[in-house]
Formats: structure tokens, C-alpha cells, sequence
């Protein structure tokens, strides 16, 4: 039992570190932005797959902000993939379609596998162009968004590209407010950081872009994955693409307003991610192919953040055990040293990491919300827990993985 | 002391302990002072003349004093609604007479002239100027801001603190210092040793001699090149060969004398090209980029560190301009680019590398 304990705490100690050395690096290390600033060329056609399941409330937005961003015309086509909707999401978009006729291709979906991923791997057949967009519904992308994702496309390692993404109704209470403070965190911090350490940024899928030649290569849209973007990641980063992340390339989303609609998300994402473990953890680690050695070890601790939380339980469990049963982890006198320590830093990791994200977007009073992002991370926990357990349950009894769709707040656009 | 009043006592102030720092969470939660979304300009492209087009319209509120001066071919002063002050000139040769020292050292004027303006040497103007005509800066001046409707050329060792606009051409003579956005409708040309940070215009000519309509044919690009070879470790074209598909390398490129390149190349440290090294695509570096003399690149040129680019080079083309960025960019004279050159933190326009 000791034995175990010691993994965990080495584990979660090299979590630490990483956090720090992540915050660190945005602090005060060198900072890469090199598309950026690609404003003038022969811009390439680009195909916008905009992913719309039952988003009558929020698709009339994005198509709006689509056909006012700043982009050649006849050198971008938006396709709404509107996936089996049973409301009036399909009226809407062909309203916009009679509006901006040629600017706008419907691909309305009847039947099929559900899922996002499915979904798009259906609306493939429409695509011709070397450079995909993806957004989802609820966003709202910027005049200058579309020319930002695609620049870096012409690098010819690029086969993804990922944007930023911010909480537009995070003042609506407590939750939103917390999401927004981890957003700016796993933003601001860890995908800069992993951008500017040449580590693995991790595709979002939406505010995002794909290479068509990359994404034939690794075998398309994988529709038997819960989180398709850390799916792409990983086959991306097998085959020696890179994904890039644009932190100034911005974009509105909606973030969940109730506790079960976040805890829906949460607990789909680390399915999501735990399935791309099992895939492709051991390849990336040990396997041969083109990723660096930074590359496999940051990937693989990528891989495993939804792992940390039923890992970190088991880690509380044993810790009262042991000391119940009266073991004394290694001498007295270090296990208290580095508990002490831990406690003095180890801790404050993750607190510091989201305070130094909210200093660099310039945010000033929001950042004295950090004390309660304990209370978020403790419904994390144990939601990415049951998550966890659930999986076992479901791969022991064959049964299939359900993909749940984000409930959407904003009212309908009129 | 009773027992029980000191366990209360102390679960009391250890609780108003744990609480304490919640405080300012507490109030900020019920305050809501920072609870707006971050800022995200919709409608920001980054557009280079953003500065030239708003100040453009402000200046609309001095339409009717521009006329007025015009017809009487006097000069005027007064105050925009916004409290700045401002001097009209109906001559723009008037502004050779001023006392423009004297009065920046007190009272910085906004100056605009409704037609060609000539300012004098050795001086600085701390406030926008406009011309409806032309702009012929003197010797060793200090600029905000500079907007013409005609060309602007700047005198030796001038400096630019914020960014200029010309509907017509820009000019810098040598040893200018340009520090924020220079942007022109027509072309930019640059002479020796001055330093920049973005400038954007259909061409951008190093050198006084520089002529931009004697550039080589259009590269064509061959846009069904998807084809990719991943190379780790250093890798070389040799000189004359035809590198057909995009190409990643791993290590060090060289790609050699006259070589062509049918789509776009990517190197993870040095990247050397040889006189005449002709790539349809585009050329990107991790690290540092040494290009020319004479090369011919379609696409955008990134480097993530540096940028040297040798004489006689072009980089875009008329009907396709392009993008040269990196942190630190060097451009001898005799280089011509299309489009948008931006230096992160220094260019620097030099005789000879």
C-alpha cells in the first residue's frame, strides 16, 4: 500500500511541476506568435464546417458573424452541418443560405451515427478545399478570425490549428465565473506555454482548423471517439503534423450555466480523453514515430490529466489508511518535511497558474474568485471520477459509449 | 477558563481564519466589478491603417477650415472638440516660417495643410500632422504621426514614433528611424540604415535605386502540391534541381545555386538559400533564414528568430504580394517585397550584409 502511495505522490508532484513550469515559461520566457502577423498573401480557399445539432437558439449568430468576417469571398464557403435537428436549426440555415446565395452550402443530416465526429465525417463528401474550419454553433468568431486560423496553413508541418477561446456569459454566477477563470488558465497558460515550448497544444475542435491532407492521411474523423479533437491531436502528432495554437486569435463561446450541465460536459470530455489514452498513451510513450521526446512526454501527461482525479482519490484513500494503520512513510521526519512542503507549494499550483493567467489577460478584481475554484475542482473530481468508473463499467459490460450534447443557454437570436 | 468556552472560542476564530481570505471573493462575487467577458474586438483584423483611417475621419471636423484657408491662403489656429489644438495651413510652404520649436516646447499643435507641406529640419512635432497634398519632411525630425493624401518623404535620420500613411509613395532617406505602422497606397522605399518595425504597401524597395517594375516574371504556384517529404536531420537541395511537393526538415536546409522549389518548405533550424533559388510556396525557419541573393519566393517568409535577405531579391509579387515576418529582420539594398515586411522587435534596412 505504501508502495503505491509513493507513485501517486511522485505522479501528482510531476503534475506540479509542470503547472509551474508552464505558468513560468508564460511569465517570463520567450513567447511564440510566428503566423500572427501573416496579414498579406494569397489567402487559400477555406471551407467553415460550422457543427449545429438542435441550435436554433444560437446558429443564426454564427452565421452572421461568418458572413461579415474579413476573407476573400469567393475563396471561403461555410458549411452548416446540421446533424439530425429536430428543431428549427434547419430553417434557419436555409434562410441564411437564400441570403448569401453561394457563400453558404447546407448539409442537413437525416439519419446516421450521433456525435460531432460523425457527424463531420458525413460532411466530408462536400469539402474540396486544402484548409478546414470547424466551429461549433454557439460561437462567435471576430472579423479577422478565419484570416488568423488559416495563416498558419502555410506552414507545411501545420495539419492543425487551434484559437482561444472566452466565456462570453461568464458574469452570469458563480459557475460561469469559475469556468471562466479555468478557461483563461488552460488558455492563456498551458496552450501558450505548450506552443512556446514546442510541447503538444491540444486541438480543441472548434475555433479550430484542420489540413484536408493531413486528416486523409491519418484516416479522417474517428466517429467511434467522444472528444474528437484529442483524437486528432494525438493521430496528428503520430504522424509528424503539428497543431498549433494562436492565442490571439479569439472567439466568444457560451460556457455551461447549471452545475449537472457542466458536469454532462466534463464527465463526456474525460471519457473522451481516457479513450485517447487507452489508444494511443503506450504508442506515444514508447512506440516509433515522428513526435519528439518533449513531444511524447508532454503528450502523455496530456493524456492523463482525467486520470489525475480518480488517481488523486485513491491517493487520499491510501494516505488515511496508512496513517490509520500507523506506517510511517519513509522517516517521520521527511514524510512531515515533504507534506509540509507540498502543502506550502504543490498546492498552489494550479491556484497560481489561473492567478497568472488572469494577470496576463489584464483582468484585475475577477482574480480574487481563485479561493473558490477549490469548490470547482471539487465537483471535478469526483464528476471525472464517476466518469472514470462508469467507462470501466460500460468497456467490462460492452456496453456503447452515449454522446451528450452541451445545453445551450442564450436566448434565440430573433 | 471555562473548557467549553475556549474549544468554542477557538472553532470561532478558527473558522473566521478559514473565511477571512474569502472575503474579497466573497464581495467580488456579490459586487461583480470585473465580471464583463474579456475583451474580444469583433472587429479587429489587425488592418495597418486602422490609425490613418480613424485619424482620417477626425480630421473631416477640419474640412471647413482647410477650405477656408485654402481660399484666403492664410494659415489659422483653433481647438478640435476634444480640447487638441490645431494650426491650418493654406501654403504648406508656410510651415518653413514657424517657430515650430518654440512652440512644441509649450503648446504641441496638430498641423494640417490643404495642400503639399514642407516642415522644416530639426524639428520636432509631437502631434498628428495631415496633408491634403504631399508631406517633404527636413533633416533630422521627430515625428507622432503622419497622414498625406500625396507622397511623404522623410529627411536623413528622422524618426517615426507612431505611423504614417501616404495615399501616394513613402520615402525615408537614410538613417531613419521608423518605430510604429508605415503603410502607403502606392510603395515604400527605404534607404540605408533605416530601421523599421511593419510596413505594408504593394511594394516595399530597399535602396534608392530599387526599381520594383523591373521584378522577374511571376512565380506560378502549382496549387495541387499536397505532397509532403519529412526529412529529420539536415537535408540539402542541391543547386539546379527542381524539388517537386512541400518539404519538412527536421535539421539544418541549404537549397542550392538556381534551384526551384514547387511548393512550400519548412525547416526546424538554419535555413540557407543560395543566389537564385527560385520556391513557389512559401519559407518558413524555427530558427534563422539566410535568403539570396536573387531568390524569388511566392509565399509568406516566417523565421521565428531572424530574417537576413540579400540584394536583388523579391519576395511576393505584384499581383500576389506576401508576408515577411520574424523578430529581427536584415534587408540589403536592391530588395523588393509585395506586400507586408514586419520585424517584431528590429529591421533594418543595410547597405550590404
Amino acid at each position: 500500500m505504501i508502495y503505491v502511495l509513493y507513485v501517486i505522490v511522485s505522479v501528482i508532484c510531476i503534475y506540479t511541476a509542470r503547472h509551474y513550469w508552464f505558468t513560468l515559461n508564460r511569465l517570463f520566457g520567450f513567447q511564440l506568435h510566428p503566423y500572427i502577423d501573416i496579414d498579406t498573401a494569397d489567402w487559400p480557399p477555406v471551407t467553415v464546417l460550422v457543427a449545429a445539432h438542435n441550435e436554433e437558439k444560437v446558429v443564426a449568430n454564427i452565421l452572421s458573424a461568418l458572413m461579415t468576417v474579413k476573407y476573400p469571398e469567393d475563396k471561403m464557403l461555410v458549411i452548416p452541418v446540421n446533424d439530425r435537428s429536430t428543431d428549427r436549426t434547419r430553417e434557419i440555415i436555409d434562410e441564411f443560405v437564400d441570403r448569401f446565395p453561394g457563400r453558404i452550402q447546407p448539409f442537413h443530416r437525416k439519419e446516421g451515427k450521433g456525435g460531432k465526429a460523425a457527424a463531420l465525417k458525413d460532411a466530408m463528401e462536400l469539402v474540396k478545399t486544402e484548409v478546414i474550419l470547424i466551429f461549433d454553433a454557439d460561437y462567435i468568431p471576430g472579423a479577422g478570425l478565419v484570416k488568423q486560423l488559416t495563416a498558419p496553413f502555410f506552414d507545411p508541418e501545420v495539419g492543425g490549428v487551434m484559437g482561444r477561446v472566452v466565456p462570453m456569459n461568464c458574469g452570469t454566477n458563480l459557475l460561469t465565473r469559475l469556468l471562466d477563470l479555468e478557461r483563461s488558465g488552460g488558455y492563456q497558460v498551458d496552450q501558450q506555454a505548450r506552443m512556446n515550448l514546442r510541447l503538444v497544444p491540444q486541438h480543441g475542435g472548434t475555433v479550430a482548423g484542420v489540413r484536408l491532407s493531413a486528416l486523409r492521411e491519418i484516416g479522417g474523423w474517428n466517429d467511434t471517439s467522444l472528444t474528437e479533437d484529442t483524437d486528432l491531436t494525438y493521430r496528428l502528432l503520430l504522424n509528424g503534423w503539428k497543431t498549433v495554437y494562436q492565442n490571439r486569435s479569439e472567439c466568444y463561446e457560451e460556457v455551461p450555466e447549471t452545475w449537472p450541465v457542466r458536469i454532462k460536459q466534463i464527465k463526456r470530455w474525460a471519457k473522451g480523453h481516457n479513450q485517447a489514452m487507452v489508444t494511443y498513451g503506450l504508442h506515444l510513450l514508447l512506440g516509433k514515430h515522428r513526435a519528439s521526446l518533449r513531444e511524447r512526454i508532454d503528450g502523455t501527461l496530456l493524456l492523463g490529466v482525467y486520470v489525475m482525479a480518480p488517481v488523486t482519490l485513491l491517493g487520499w484513500a491510501l494516505a488515511l489508511g496508512v496513517f490509520y494503520r500507523g506506517v510511517a512513510p519513509l522517516h517521520g521526519i521527511v514524510a512531515i518535511l515533504s507534506v509540509t512542503a507540498y502543502a506550502a507549494i504543490g498546492n498552489l499550483a494550479a491556484f497560481f497558474e489561473i492567478a497568472a493567467a488572469v494577470r496576463l489577460d489584464g483582468s484585475r478584481k475577477r482574480v480574487c474568485l481563485v479561493p473558490f475554484l477549490i469548490l470547482g475542482f471539487a465537483v471535478s473530481i469526483f464528476a471525472v471520477t464517476w466518469a472514470a468508473v462508469s467507462q470501466v463499467k460500460d468497456a467490462l459490460t460492452g456496453a456503447e459509449f452515449h454522446w451528450d450534447k452541451t445545453e445551450r443557454f442564450r436566448k434565440a437570436a430573433s | 477558563m471555562n473548557p467549553f468556552f475556549a474549544v468554542v472560542g477557538l472553532i470561532l476564530l478558527t473558522s473566521a481564519l478559514m473565511v477571512l481570505p474569502l472575503l474579497p471573493a466573497l464581495a467580488e462575487l456579490h459586487g461583480k466589478s470585473d465580471a464583463l467577458p474579456l475583451s474580444v474586438i469583433q472587429q479587429h483584423t489587425g488592418e495597418i491603417r486602422f490609425f490613418a483611417d480613424g485619424f482620417r475621419s477626425y480630421m473631416k471636423g477640419l474640412e471647413p477650415a482647410l477650405r477656408e484657408c485654402v481660399s484666403s491662403g492664410a494659415h489659422s489656429t483653433g481647438t478640435m472638440p476634444d480640447g487638441s489644438e490645431y494650426l491650418v495651413l493654406g501654403r504648406g510652404e508656410e510651415a518653413l516660417l514657424l517657430p515650430f520649436r518654440e512652440r512644441n516646447q509649450f503648446r504641441p499643435v496638430m498641423i494640417a495643410s490643404a495642400s503639399n507641406l514642407l516642415l522644416p529640419s530639426e524639428t520636432s512635432f509631437s502631434k498628428d500632422i495631415y496633408s491634403a497634398g504631399s508631406v517633404m519632411g527636413g533633416t533630422n525630425n521627430h515625428y507622432r504621426a503622419i497622414l498625406a493624401e500625396k507622397d511623404i518623404r522623410l529627411g536623413r535620420e528622422s524618426s517615426v514614433m507612431r505611423w504614417v500613411h501616404a495615399v501616394g509613395e513613402f520615402s525615408a532617406d537614410g538613417g531613419c528611424r521608423l518605430y510604429g505602422r508605415v503603410s502607403s497606397d502606392a510603395g515604400i522605399r527605404l534607404s540605408e540604415d533605416c530601421s523599421f518595425l511593419r510596413l505594408n504597401a504593394p511594394y516595399i524597395a530597399i535602396g534608392a535605386g530599387t526599381d520594383p517594375a523591373q521584378a522577374p516574371g511571376p512565380v506560378i504556384a502549382d496549387a495541387t502540391t499536397h505532397q509532403r517529404l519529412f526529412h529529420d536531420g539536415d537535408f540539402e537541395i542541391r543547386a539546379g534541381e527542381v524539388f517537386q511537393g512541400n518539404l519538412v526538415v527536421r535539421g539544418r536546409l541549404r537549397i542550392g545555386v538556381g534551384a526551384r522549389v514547387c511548393g512550400s518548405v519548412k525547416s526546424e533550424k538554419g535555413l540557407v538559400l543560395e543566389p537564385g533559388v527560385s520556391i513557389e510556396g512559401s519559407l518558413i525557419s524555427a530558427s534563422i533564414m539566410q535568403i539570396g541573393p536573387d531568390c524569388r519566393i511566392r509565399g509568406p517568409v516566417i523565421a521565428e528568430h531572424m530574417v537576413l535577405i540579400r540584394k536583388g531579391t523579391h519576395c511576393g509579387t505584384m499581383e500576389n504580394p506576401t508576408t515577411v515576418s520574424a523578430p529581427n529582420i536584415q534587408v540589403e539594398q536592391g530588395v523588393v517585397v509585395f506586400g507586408t515586411l514586419w520585424a517584431r522587435d528590429q529591421g533594418q534596412a543595410v547597405a550590404s550584409l
